[in-house]
């Protein structure tokens, strides 16, 4: 194909099957949110539908691509394509640390009677502000009838039975976490010297440890949640609980695409699709991956620590 | 101080993943090139601040969120 001529796509059914798919699952998920019967069956149905469409509709561009059709003003709107992409995930992530801040910084504190108590109206007069990892009282610690913290990690028999270390100590999981994220920063670093480098085999072994890396730290992220909802930290449990889980959350969430994402680059190096020159599908992946990488480094510093 | 430089870093991090990104919608050998230095320069800050903070914590120079409430906690209402 030309340089001057732009490559304009054949008709396809990709979209309309797209919009099934996620139509499906909305419908399927709010039913299943009002209790009714079918909606989980929906609800699988139309996430079924969608992993079908990506799976079709992504296929065709790579064989698109492996077949030459594409020329390079494709593959600058590609790269503009990404680079927009990415711009939503970062004020997507800038919203909920914007949340952080606000909340910690400065309504919590006005709640609590800061600032002349101009904002801070009678909602409770027992209320405690406090914004901590783990506000945690000592065990067997009575709170006095009606006290209400910012969060309020204590049971409903109002005696406290958790302290810090059995929760969440950022010397713990969330350290071996983002030592092992950052250890997978470095793994694929490597691939992407091995990659421009032309050595195919030292990429594969690259991207194999990275991508067990991103699972390990998966894995350890839900023994980490599980642990905190055990001991009462909740996506209910006040602004900390909610601005926690949403914020880990989806960070989680941006991890497994994230893996998914690395497996399917690592069939495709497998089938031979990139060269030392060409591998615009590496890069889009690799550097969304250090993206999320940063963006658990951020958590680690903000939430744990500082 | 430590608070200081680790905001430092995290602001040099986000400046080498945006020169990063800047290289891949650049494309080419010349934006390849620039794409790698980046993201080699953005690995190595992100391992200096996670031992910073790990050594500043070990030093007790930063404390992590993690308190230890041991008396019930009650404010006094405020007064107006």
């Amino acid at each position: 194909m030309s340089e001057q001529e732009y490559y304009v796509p054949h008709g396809t059914y990709w979209p309309i099957i797209g919009s099934i798919g996620v139509s499906t699952l909305f419908v399927g998920f709010a039913n299943q949110m009002h209790g009714v019967e079918w909606g989980a069956s929906v609800m699988v149905l139309g996430f079924a539908i969608l992993v079908f469409m990506m799976f079709g509709w992504f296929g065709q561009v790579v064989n698109e691509s492996t077949n030459g059709i594409y020329n390079k003003q494709v593959d600058r709107s590609f790269r503009w394509g990404m680079s927009w992409f990415i711009f939503s995930e970062v004020m997507f992530f800038a919203a909920f640390f914007g949340a952080l801040f606000y909340a910690r910084a400065l309504s919590v504190p006005w709640l609590g009677g800061a600032d002349n108590n101009i904002f801070t109206p009678d909602l409770w007069n027992a209320f405690s502000a406090s914004w901590h990892q783990m506000a945690f009282l000592a065990p067997g610690t009575e709170l006095q009838s009606g006290t209400v913290m910012s969060f309020p990690a204590v049971p409903e028999s109002g005696i406290a039975t958790a302290t810090p270390a059995d929760v969440v100590d950022p010397w713990g999981l969330p350290a071996l976490n983002t030592a092992l994220l950052l250890a997978s920063g470095v793994t694929l670093t490597f691939a992407h010297h091995a990659l421009r480098a032309g050595h195919r085999n030292q990429i594969v072994g690259w991207l194999v440890a990275t991508i067990a890396l991103g699972a390990a730290f998966l894995g350890f992220q839900v023994m980490e949640y599980g642990h905190a909802y055990h001991d009462g930290l909740k996506l209910t449990s006040g602004i900390y609980g909610s601005t926690f889980y949403m914020l880990t959350g989806f960070h989680g969430f941006h991890v497994t695409v994230g893996v998914i994402m690395l497996t399917v680059i690592l069939y495709r190096i497998q089938k031979g699709h990139f060269n030392a020159d060409n591998h615009f599908g590496f890069e889009g992946v690799a550097w969304y991956w250090h993206f999320v990488d940063v963006v658990w480094l951020g958590l680690f510093v903000f939430v744990y620590w500082l | 101080m430590t608070e200081v430089f680790a905001v430092i870093i995290i602001v040099a991090i986000l400046v080498a993943l945006g020169f990063g990104l800047v290289g891949m919608v650049k494309g080419g050998k010349a934006g390849s090139d620039r794409m790698f230095k980046s993201l080699v320069t953005r690995v190595s800050l992100s391992v200096l601040l996670f031992v910073l903070v790990m050594f500043a914590g070990y030093m007790g120079w930063i404390t992590p969120n993690a308190v230890m409430v041991d008396a019930p906690v009650v404010q006094a209402p405020v007064q107006k």
